[in-house]
């Protein structure tokens, strides 16, 4: 068990890295439509793998994402606006402004269980959002503009295929070792859990730590191509919302969960963009009918036929 | 080992209070190194809520916890197991999703994050191997059967290598051979450094692993001593060996002569309260209320039933022995259609039900008392005996109400309780009478005395006896020989999927071969 896990995750790896290695050679091939739904792609594949760590390793189900994007996007303006930082170091700094954020507020949030750790989540993404609205520092409710002009498009691509990078691996690293039976134990029993000496709330503060620094540089990056940012698209809901709509629709709790559910409903978007109410409409009743038939998601739905096809094939 | 031989564990003035309700009253529990203490007493005594008080699942409302000396009373159960005290669940709680292996692993790397793969694997093998889980290392914990999750309780415990082992109940269901192992199997863990508390029912364990045994009831400590001593006083035989458990290894028939029973007042007033329970004998057919020809039967791959040929006469108790994993249960699901078999036929009161699904067998009069209880936990005691009797009117519902009522006092005293808020007796009791609500024609009762007390389950058998007095057809499936035949008229051996011994309930009892099946022991 421990080798085949061992060998699947280099095999995991060695895929991850061809796949990036080659997506990086893209903006040479194809044109700035491509690349800027390439970006948007990343930045949610970025949110989709924190928010499945949370939900499908360790039980919590968060409609804070909008709050660590958010926050992401102002920290990295405040960092290359005040000080002059260089661009890497400011995803760094964003990342680290996630995971203390989610270390701050965690003492609070998990003492709440199941669904009101839900609204504790989106409580906190409200609060701050509401705070960056009246405090005029943050620029207030027009926001901020970036001195600098944003890089040129291919280089933001880079920037986000570096970011869903660093989630890929953070991920593997996660669901591939060792840590990955903790996580797992946390989520199916709590207090079995705290029987073999896990503590669950270390770990499940280590998903959300993650998670959220995660969402902090993909924010970060996000807030760098707009050029400009604004309390109310920063923190919008829509943010949470999307990346939740993704993982439900891909599987949650699965590897390949993310990018299955990032690509399909950006797809969609695009397929249905002249039609924008038709678009949610649409993707609530493909959430529906998942939900109904295959509570495990697209990867889950095609993965459970496969064995029955073999299934069928042995028998 | 402690310093200054101090005691490795001390619990003193432990209380737990749910509300009114005291659970623990001023228990005091002291364990040395290199000691197992057994804690017996009645279901409901508070045995299970002592080991979450040590074990830091529950907080104790009042007194204090040393271990070697260091006060862990305020520590939440996580750290209590990093300072090394090991618990099971009395009802299993594997990661279900998780291999047998990396349930084990759970323990290994949340106390030692950084052993190497090499030596954690060798010693999950080795742990594996003690706890007869080897075959299963790579299985999902989710297809592992009752009895092998509670082994893989006791093998999670023990990869914390923990200094305090608390094993709640890992006896119960076992039979005689598998018990002998279970022995083995604890007094292999204890050494100078360790400490184990048994909590069980099943008193082989306690006399042959405890020197010490403590007894509890109502949540206060009854009598505490050397085993021996515990075993034979009067006051525990009381409140919880009863009769049948003092003379436990004396196996011999209770006396359940018809003429004598029926002669009392009690019987034949037992038979008239019983009368709206059990539907009336069918004696103008001739057929057998249950006769299966050649079934076989099984999941998947596995074959579990292969060729089992059984008759059953109407008003007859027939007992179906066997080691776990011989079938019995699964003879009872293809019985009542839950599982359809393979190959064979089965026929009910003369008429062919193979293939019938279940609700249609159920309505032919045969019922299915689950093993596991199977209590509805949201409704309460009489909703759940009223889901059992739909499609009757409501005086006749009523009437089987207090009919079961009747056969259980405790059930009408609790009847707006939730069902699963009883004592696992109780619970019993409630599955039992549930079964009973369809005024069945034949009952299957399916381990009805697991994880009961003596004086629990010898309730349970004379309320069966009453039934058969009453004209009922029972099948009987029991890991408990002894009592399953003293009741019976016919018994059943199962071994690995076919009857291997059948006959006379007192000529199988008196077989030597049966001792073999159970006991294991060469000849």
């Amino acid at each position: 068990m421990t080798r085949s896990r061992n060998f699947a995750g280099y095999a995991e790896v060695a895929i991850i890295l061809i796949a990036f290695a080659l997506l990086w050679f893209a903006p040479l091939v194809v044109g700035d439509y491509w690349q800027q739904l390439g970006f948007r792609t990343l930045i949610y594949l970025t949110l989709a793998e924190g928010w499945n760590l949370m939900a499908g390793s360790a039980g919590l189900v968060s409609l804070g994402t909008s709050c660590f994007v958010g926050l992401g996007a102002y920290v990295a303006f405040g960092l290359l606006n005040g000080m002059g930082f260089p661009l890497p170091l400011t995803l760094g700094a964003s990342a680290a402004a996630g995971a203390a954020l989610a270390v701050l507020v965690s003492p609070a949030l998990f003492r709440l269980r199941g669904l009101y750790f839900t609204v504790g989540t989106l409580a906190l993404a409200e609060l701050l959002r509401l705070i960056m609205v009246n405090v005029s520092a943050f620029g207030g409710a027009s926001g901020i503009f970036l001195q600098n002009d944003p890089p040129a498009l291919p280089v933001l691509f880079h920037y986000a295929l570096g970011v869903a990078l660093v989630a890929s691996l953070a991920i593997t690293a996660c669901t591939r070792t060792r840590a990955s039976v903790i996580f797992r134990a946390v989520r199916d029993d709590e207090d079995a859990a705290a029987q073999m000496g896990v503590r669950p709330f270390r770990v499940k503060l280590a998903a959300f730590a993650i998670a959220s620094a995660l969402a902090g540089m993909a924010g970060a990056v996000q807030g760098v191509k707009l050029g400009a940012i604004e309390p109310y698209g920063m923190f919008g809901l829509q943010w949470s919302i999307d990346t939740l709509t993704m993982v439900i629709i891909g599987g949650v709790g699965l590897r390949l969960g993310p990018l299955v559910g990032a690509v399909f409903l950006i797809a969609l978007g695009e397929i249905l963009a002249d039609y924008p109410a038709a678009h949610i409409a649409i993707a609530g009743v493909i959430l529906i009918v998942l939900i109904r038939f295959a509570p495990r998601g697209a990867v889950g739905f095609f993965g459970s036929m496969e064995q029955a096809r073999r299934g069928r094939a042995a028998a | 080992m402690s310093l200054s031989g101090a005691p490795l564990l001390e619990a003193s003035g432990l209380v737990k209070r749910y509300g009114g309700l005291v659970a623990i009253d001023h228990v005091d529990l002291t364990l040395a190194s290199g000691t197992i203490t057994g804690v017996i007493g009645p279901n409901g005594a508070g045995k299970s809520t002592l080991i979450g008080l040590i074990g830091g699942a529950l907080a104790a409302s009042q007194g204090s916890i040393r271990l070697e000396g260091r006060d862990v009373s305020r520590l939440a159960a996580s750290e209590r197991a990093r300072a090394g005290i090991g618990r099971t669940y009395q009802i299993p709680r594997p990661f279900l999703d998780m291999s047998v292996e990396e349930n084990l692993e759970v323990a290994q790397y949340s106390i030692a994050p950084f052993q190497s793969a090499a030596s954690a694997r060798r010693e999950r093998e080795a742990l594996l191997e003690r706890t007869g889980l080897a075959d299963a290392a790579h299985l999902s914990a989710h297809a592992l059967p009752l009895l092998r999750r509670k082994r893989l309780e006791v093998a999670r415990a023990l990869a914390l290598k923990p200094k305090v082992v608390l094993l709640d109940e890992v006896g119960a269901g076992l039979v005689d051979s598998e018990i002998t192992e279970l022995i083995a199997l604890i007094k292999s863990i204890l050494d100078s450094k360790t400490a184990i508390v048994i909590v069980e029912h099943v008193i082989r364990v306690v006399r042959e692993c405890c020197a010490r045994s403590l007894v509890l009831n109502f949540g206060r400590m009854l009598v505490e001593g050397p085993t021996a001593d515990i075993l034979a006083n009067d006051e525990v035989a009381a409140v919880y060996l009863g009769t049948h458990g003092a003379r436990e290894k004396t196996p011999s028939r209770i006396p359940v002569s018809e003429e004598d029973l029926r002669a009392t007042s009690e019987g034949t007033d037992a038979q008239r309260h019983l009368a709206p329970l059990i539907a009336p004998q069918e004696t103008r057919s001739p057929a057998p209320a249950l006769e299966c020809r050649g079934v076989e039967a099984g999941y998947g791959q596995a074959r579990v039933l292969k060729g089992v040929d059984l008759v059953v006469k109407e008003g007859e108790a027939v007992a179906i022995l066997g080691a776990n994993g011989a079938g019995k249960t699964t003879f009872a699901r293809v019985i009542t259609g839950a599982l359809v078999p393979t190959a064979g036929s089965v026929h009910i009161g003369g008429r062919d039900v193979a293939g019938l699904p279940a609700h249609r067998i159920a309505g032919l009069g045969v019922t299915h008392c689950m093993e596991g209880r199977r209590i509805i936990p949201t409704l309460s005691v009489e909703e759940n005996l009223r889901v059992a009797a739909r499609g009757v009117d409501g005086s006749t519902a009523r009437e089987r109400l207090d009919a079961a009522y009747a056969l259980f006092p405790v059930l009408a005293e609790r009847r707006n309780s939730p069902g699963t808020s009883m004592s696992g007796g109780q619970q019993q009791m409630l599955a039992i009478a549930r079964a009973l609500m369809a005024r069945p024609r034949l009952v299957i009762f399916d381990e009805i005395s697991l994880g009961l007390a003596p004086v629990v389950m010898d309730k349970l058998y004379e309320t069966l006896a009453l039934l058969r007095q009453a004209g009922m057809t029972l099948v009987i499936i029991e890991q408990d020989v002894d009592r399953a035949l003293a009741l019976a008229d016919q018994a059943y051996v199962l071994e690995h999927g076919a009857f291997s011994l059948s006959g006379k309930a007192a000529d199988i009892a008196a077989d030597p071969r049966l001792r073999h099946i159970y006991i294991g022991a060469e000849e």
